[in-house]
């Protein structure tokens, strides 16, 4: 029961979270890359578990690309279906611009408001 | 919730096929290529461990296929309520009393000039004699060639060549009826398992029921190429050309004359329109014919938009 309330309330939460971070991952390289290859970049460095699963990033990948923020190109592979790789376009750049901005004061909201919450956990929790 | 872990690319593809059973198939074909074409990239990138050791953990990494469906489910209906907001505006708003008063009556019959639809699908129509040529002609060559080639060894790969290629161009026009007719096409193509033998790959593109429909519909495209480019240039000619004359003949009536050409008397040589064509009357009667004729045109010019649009998805997608 709390566990799907803890999952239902991080996936509301990803709702805009995966397109930032894909848009993060694609103007932080020069070379294009495709879905697998961005999949694995998403891995955290601690080794702990991704925000969300590989899967979810593909539709977002491509609306993005439909907004014309990613432009895409298809390249042959050995390894199965032709890939296709994304590179972030100049809008996508003054998207993201926006959005970090955004996200930016997003954060320091949340945080200004929970960090009182995260202090008093341990006592409150010990009362249940 | 979860349903039992899928052993293979295979059974795991299947998994989110039936997660997927009541979306569009365009999105499904769309889905079921993200899926496989990453599954393969993680299997090939651990060549060492089993297939059904390394889908475990893919399971983990990818999501299940419950988990694939609903990202993809939502992605997608946000993407549409974005690309649908133009559109909508565009739209005439209809209240409650004018869907069945006058004014809404000819609202409804003029929107039909404000719908970029009406504009794409002209395009579309026009485009489709070529396109159909081409497609036809391409089938035509491809079959023969393949029958005729059936008994040389170049005959097998010339086949399995000319289906993929007939897939190609499948995907190509998906796209294009897509833009033109707003109908949901798949972006991605449907692949076949890498590891099937020639043979194998023959037997697969045979059975399904796919490809027939495919080369069906792009043969068809011919004869319905050809209507609908009459069907545009018959109403494009007729309609504008009746305007066109009625104002001619307006201003030849009340003696405006051209530099090298004075008057346009139309009606004066076509003996069934008679003398009553130059009564204010009948001039008014020629122009309203004519826009009647160019606004039915693109009212049956966007209906065989949403016609085609479905014709389309239901011979060019996997069912």
């Amino acid at each position: 029961m709390n566990d799907s309330h803890a999952k239902k309330f991080q996936k509301d939460l990803n709702a805009g979270l995966v397109a930032l971070v894909l848009l993060a991952v694609l103007a932080a390289t020069d070379e294009d890359a495709y879905g697998y290859d961005i999949a694995k970049r998403l891995q955290p460095p601690d080794g702990s578990e991704p925000l969300f699963k590989e899967g979810t990033i593909y539709p977002v990948l491509r609306s993005l690309s439909a907004s014309g923020w990613l432009s895409s190109r298809i390249v042959p592979s050995y390894s199965g279906p032709p890939r296709r790789y994304y590179r972030i376009t100049p809008e996508g750049r003054a998207v993201l611009a926006d959005w970090l901005a955004a996200w930016a004061h997003t954060r320091d909201f949340v945080e200004h408001f929970t960090r009182a919450a995260t202090q008093q956990r341990p006592s409150e929790g010990s009362t249940i | 919730m979860t349903s039992a872990t899928p052993v293979s690319i295979n059974d795991y593809l299947q998994a989110l096929r039936e997660a997927l059973r009541a979306a569009d198939p365009a999105l499904v074909q769309d889905a079921i290529y993200d899926a496989e074409q990453h599954l393969r990239a993680e299997i090939a990138a651990k060549p060492n461990s089993a297939e059904h050791d390394v889908l475990a953990e893919i399971v983990k990494s990818y999501g299940a296929p419950e988990e694939v469906a609903a990202a993809y489910l939502e992605t997608e209906s946000r993407v549409q309520a974005a690309m649908a907001t133009p559109a909508s505006n565009r739209r005439p708003r209809p209240t409650p009393d004018q869907g069945t008063s006058k004014i809404g009556i000819w609202r409804r019959f003029f929107g039909v000039y404000g719908d970029v639809r009406s504009y794409t699908m002209l395009f579309y129509c026009l485009l489709s004699l070529f396109t159909g040529v081409f497609y036809f002609s391409f089938v035509a060559i491809g079959l023969s060639l393949s029958i005729g080639l059936a008994i040389l060894i170049i005959g097998l790969p010339f086949f399995v060549l000319f289906i993929g290629a007939a897939r190609l161009l499948a995907l190509v026009e998906g796209r294009l009826v897509e833009a033109m007719t707003g109908e949901r096409m798949p972006r991605r193509p449907t692949t076949l398992p890498p590891d099937l033998s020639l043979l194998q790959r023959i037997g697969r593109m045979l059975k399904e029921i796919r490809t027939w429909t495919t080369l069906a519909y792009e043969a068809l495209m011919l004869p319905l190429g050809i209507a609908y480019f009459v069907i545009v240039i018959v109403g494009l000619s007729l309609g504008p050309g009746l305007i066109a004359a009625a104002i001619f003949e307006g201003l030849a009536a009340v003696g405006v004359t051209w530099p090298g050409r004075p008057g346009i008397h139309l009606a004066s040589e076509s003996a069934w329109m008679g003398e009553w064509i130059r009564h204010p009357l009948g001039l008014l009667l020629l122009a309203s014919g004519g826009i009647v004729v160019t606004t039915f045109t693109l009212h049956v010019v966007r209906g065989l938009g949403r016609l085609h649009g479905a014709f389309a998805k239901r011979m060019l997608v996997a069912l």
